[in-house]
């Protein structure tokens, strides 16, 4: 079944002073199953963060279509869609997002508090998630006492909490060392597993595109190309690695066993 | 682009965050200015009777508000540079030095406190006829003339010069403030710059011990150990309240958030963790503003009883509404002016000021006295005529009613004729049993120890000729009369001409009204001082908080996106700003006003129990100081009104 439909989307940006307009996003079109774990990539300046923003609801579109779980996300007003937003998306973002006025468990709390569940429903949800995710022993913490990979992992486990449909994940792995990246990428690998969530991930580094189940290739806002995972992780990793080289994308960073260089 | 042109920019940019900024710096002025203006208003200082003491004292004032304005304004003018920390972290990436953001900074300064200086200036002219009718009216018993509208030259210029000088200094004090920031903690950017302050239970304990026992101080009902007490419980209540603002508070926040079910609405966590995180910054300023309000309000309030209950206290003091030295002639030209003016004699009596000399024998010792003496009748006839209402007394033959300065301390209460003194006068021929008694009226006239006896002794001592007929200075004594009349207090023609009379006819006399409108004049101008100083405490601590949280607000901007994109929706984004920013404002007022209440239950035991004829003389006060609290609450809820939306559009 199809959890996320995106159909024809632009997103024009016009700046006051020239009347010159820019075309982030060109009429896009695809669309996400549940449980499905897809990879978006492309150069910089080429419209990911746009369209991650525009199927978040954090951003509108100038056309076009965003279906996600049979609701048309672009005609919800500023409160609809915040409270939508909390019940269906979870969001992951390059450098966390985490409240520094706030311990980690107060962090990952925070969606469900908004939406007023119970304390010890609270409770439950959380202790099975952070035992999942391994962050148990520093949830009474702030987020500036712990590790960059400890508060990726908080942010992933608030993304989690309310059970989201789909999670969005802007370089989650952006801003985290090897080990780390690693490590999250297994997690998030686990929680679509587990968790049966659709995952939308945009990343620049081809280890972690080598994660998912098929990654869309973005150039000047269209979607310039597929790929989709085979029986070999090596084979996929190589095809993707072709494609960024012709986009002329970033080179991986995280070294794959035995495929060093391109 | 030169710096004039970047400045003005600036302003016409981010007009409502400068209008702010304008609005604090005119108001300044105007403050100072409309002090200045009565200080040198012709007019209200001849209205003034003893113009020299009050000049100076509303000078002395004018400089405290002077210094106290200044203080705000640096510390205002620090946060607003504060608040623009990105904009200048910009200018220092694209290649400006130091030096030259400096010179910015001090060009922008420049410009709007140029504006202000007239902005102010001129309100405070078009105002200064509405403010000097106001202190006119409170400190003269008698004003219903107009003051005509003056431009006082000296007023303008003592406000200008200062204020330009204090401007220059804030325009150069942003160059230093820059000079602190690092740029690159600048561009970090997104993360508040202050730790996490946890408190402890010890500081809240002892914060709520110290003010405890403060307030356990405050309600003793002995003035003498209260007065004892005053400074003592001044300390500890401060000492009190700063903790519990410092480390207290935070503990509360602390319990608050480890229990699950009330902070866990969501809203309140956000609003409660990011308050906790900014209260080391404003935690000092808040406890100033509770203590300070508390006493400012308290002092306010007693002056304004005071105030009211004017006339009592008069005639506490006296207990004629006027009693003159003097013969028949003095009298009767008396008489023409109350016929003059038609007002009524209520009642009249006159007494010779006899005098005495006679040795007094006490156990202990043997001494020699100059007495007041009166007749038993025409002690009772005197008090008659008084004002405040004194027990007729009976002397036997044989008996001394005794009164002195001295001899009243000894008096028992419970006992008002007290024998056992075993103390005796001997005057000519007559051996006399000394009384005395607690409530006995004061109409010594001039002397220092007063003698009532009965009517057969008074005879016999008068036509023994026992009496001097000179006081000791070898004037001659004559009689003294007292009067009562309608409206003693108001009849302003008539006391003025009295005056006129008896200053150049009699010996001595006293009027009420003159003490009156003496009293009138000291504490109309005290609780007219003290309202203006409280009205510019009050704007300026409201606004200091506003822009310490425009400042808050620019470093706490992130927080809201982060939460907006995990949806939080609209309406609950401004009520977590409600709930950020109402403690902010309300909590200082809150403790202001429970440490108020302690406060005027010391003032009430030390000043009014004594100087009002009420029952319930701390409800009075209450009273008062309540209308003073809701000036308090009013303006804040407009700052608070102000803040919330300037806060939401940096934010948003
Ligand atoms: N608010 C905006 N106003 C105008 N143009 C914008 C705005 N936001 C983004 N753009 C433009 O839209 C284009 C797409 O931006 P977007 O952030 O989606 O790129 P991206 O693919 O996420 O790049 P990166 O990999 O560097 O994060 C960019 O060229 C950018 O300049
Ligand atoms: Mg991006």
């Amino acid at each position: 079944m199809e959890l996320l439909q995106v159909r024809n989307i632009s997103k024009v940006y016009r700046t006051s002073r020239s009347a010159a307009e820019f075309r982030a996003l060109n009429n896009i079109s695809f669309s996400v199953r549940e449980g499905e774990f897809v990879g978006v990539m492309g150069a910089s300046g080429s419209g990911k963060t746009t369209l991650l923003n525009i199927i978040g609801g954090i951003d509108k579109p100038t056309t076009g279509k965003c279906v996600i779980a049979g609701q048309d996300i672009t005609v919800l007003d500023k409160s609809r869609l915040a409270q939508f937003r909390i019940k269906n998306i979870g969001f992951i973002f390059q450098d966390f997002n985490l409240l520094e006025t706030m311990t980690l468990k107060e962090n990952i709390l925070l969606p469900l508090a908004l939406n007023g569940y119970s304390a010890a429903e609270m409770e439950r949800r959380l202790n099975q998630l952070s035992a999942d995710l391994g962050i148990g022993r520093v949830l009474a913490k702030y987020p500036y006492e712990v590790s960059g990979g400890e508060q990726q992992r908080a942010a992933a486990c608030r993304a989690l909490i309310t059970n989201p449909k789909i999670i969005l994940a802007d370089e989650p792995t952006g801003n985290l060392d090897s080990n780390s990246g690693k490590a999250l990428l297994d997690l998030l690998s686990m929680i679509n597993k587990k968790y049966s969530a659709a995952i939308l991930m945009v990343t620049h580094d081809v280890f972690a595109a080598s994660y998912c189940h098929r990654i869309m290739f973005i150039r000047d806002g269209e979607i310039y190309n597929e790929l989709y995972a085979g029986e070999s992780r090596k084979h996929f990793f190589d095809a993707i690695i072709d494609v960024v080289g012709v986009l002329g994308g970033e080179a991986y960073e995280p070294g794959f066993p035995g495929c060093a260089k391109h | 682009m030169n710096l004039a042109f970047l400045a003005v920019r600036n302003i016409k940019r981010s007009f409502s965050k400068y209008m702010m900024y304008f609005f604090t710096l005119s108001f300044s002025v105007f403050t100072v200015h409309s002090f200045l203006a009565l200080v040198f208003n012709e007019q209200v200082m001849e209205k003034l009777t003893y113009s020299r003491r009050y000049q100076s004292m509303l000078v002395a004032f004018g400089v405290v508000i002077f210094v106290f304005v200044s203080f705000f304004l640096i510390s205002s003018n620090v946060n607003f540079i504060k608040a623009r920390k990105k904009e200048i972290a910009m200018y220092s990436l694209f290649g400006m030095t130091n030096a030259k953001i400096g010179r910015l900074l001090f060009t922008e300064t420049l410009i709007i406190g140029t504006a202000a200086l007239v902005a102010g200036i001129c309100s405070g002219v078009f105002c200064s006829k509405l403010t000097a009718m106001i202190l006119l009216n409170f400190t003269l018993a008698y004003f219903v003339g107009d003051i005509p509208f003056v431009v006082a030259p000296q007023a303008v210029w003592f406000t200008a010069v200062p204020f330009a000088f204090v401007f220059m200094l804030m325009g150069t004090a942003g160059r230093r403030v820059i000079a602190k920031f690092e740029l690159v903690e600048l561009f970090k950017g997104s993360k508040l710059p202050e730790a996490n302050i946890r408190g402890s239970a010890l500081h809240l304990i002892v914060s709520f011990a110290l003010i405890g026992t403060g307030y356990y101080w405050a309600a003793i009902k002995e003035p003498a150990k209260l007065l004892l007490l005053a400074v003592p419980i001044l300390l500890v209540v401060i000492a009190g309240t700063f903790l519990l603002f410092w480390g207290g508070l935070p503990q509360v926040f602390r319990w608050l958030r480890k229990n699950p079910h009330r902070y866990f609405s969501g809203e309140n966590m956000i609003a409660l963790s990011i308050f906790t995180h900014r209260i080391r910054s404003i935690g000092s300023v808040m406890a100033a503003i509770a203590v300070m309000s508390a006493v400012g309000v308290t002092a306010i309030a007693t002056g304004y009883t005071l105030y009211g209950s004017m006339e009592v206290s008069t005639y506490d003091q006296l207990s004629y509404d006027l009693f003159f030295y003097g013969g028949r002639d003095v009298r009767d030209e008396v008489h023409d002016v109350f016929t003059k003016y038609g007002v009524g004699i209520l009642g009249e009596y006159t007494v010779n000021r006899y005098q005495v000399k006679a040795v007094q024998i006490d156990p202990q010792q043997t001494v020699e006295r100059v007495f007041r003496i009166y007749s038993e009748s025409d002690y009772n006839r005197l008090i008659e005529v008084s004002r405040k209402i004194y027990q007729p007394i009976e002397v036997k033959p044989g008996q001394g009613l005794q009164a002195g300065r001295d001899i009243a301390a000894y008096a028992e209460i419970d006992e008002p004729y007290n024998d056992g003194r075993q103390s005796k006068l001997v005057l000519s021929d007559l051996e006399l049993a000394v009384v005395t008694r607690a409530d006995m009226a004061n109409v010594h006239f001039g002397a220092y120890q007063m003698l009532v006896v009965s009517d057969e002794d008074f005879d016999h001592l008068v036509q023994t000729g026992t009496f001097a007929s000179v006081d000791a200075f070898g004037e001659p004594l004559d009689e003294v009369t007292v009067i009562k009349y309608e409206n003693p207090l108001r009849a302003h023609q008539l006391n003025s001409e009295l005056n006129q009379i008896l200053d150049a006819r009699s010996s001595g006399y006293v009027m009420a009204y003159n003490y009156y409108v003496e009293a009138m004049e000291v504490f109309g101008l005290v609780c007219f001082i003290g309202s203006f100083m409280s009205v510019v405490f009050i704007l300026m601590t409201a606004s200091l908080l506003y822009f310490k949280q425009i400042t808050a607000a620019e470093e706490e901007r992130h927080l809201y996106q982060i939460l907006r994109r995990i949806g939080l929706d609209p309406k609950a984004e401004s009520r977590v700003i409600a709930k950020r920013l109402l403690p902010v404002f309300f909590a200082p007022l809150l403790v202001g006003i429970v440490h108020g209440i302690f406060a005027m239950k010391s003032a009430d035991t030390m000043v009014f129990r004594h100087m009002l004829d009420v029952d319930n003389t701390f409800m009075v006060v209450m009273r008062f100081s309540a209308v003073m609290y809701s000036i308090y609450a009013l303006v804040y809820s407009a700052f608070y009104l102000i803040t919330k939306r300037q806060y939401t559009s940096t934010v948003r």
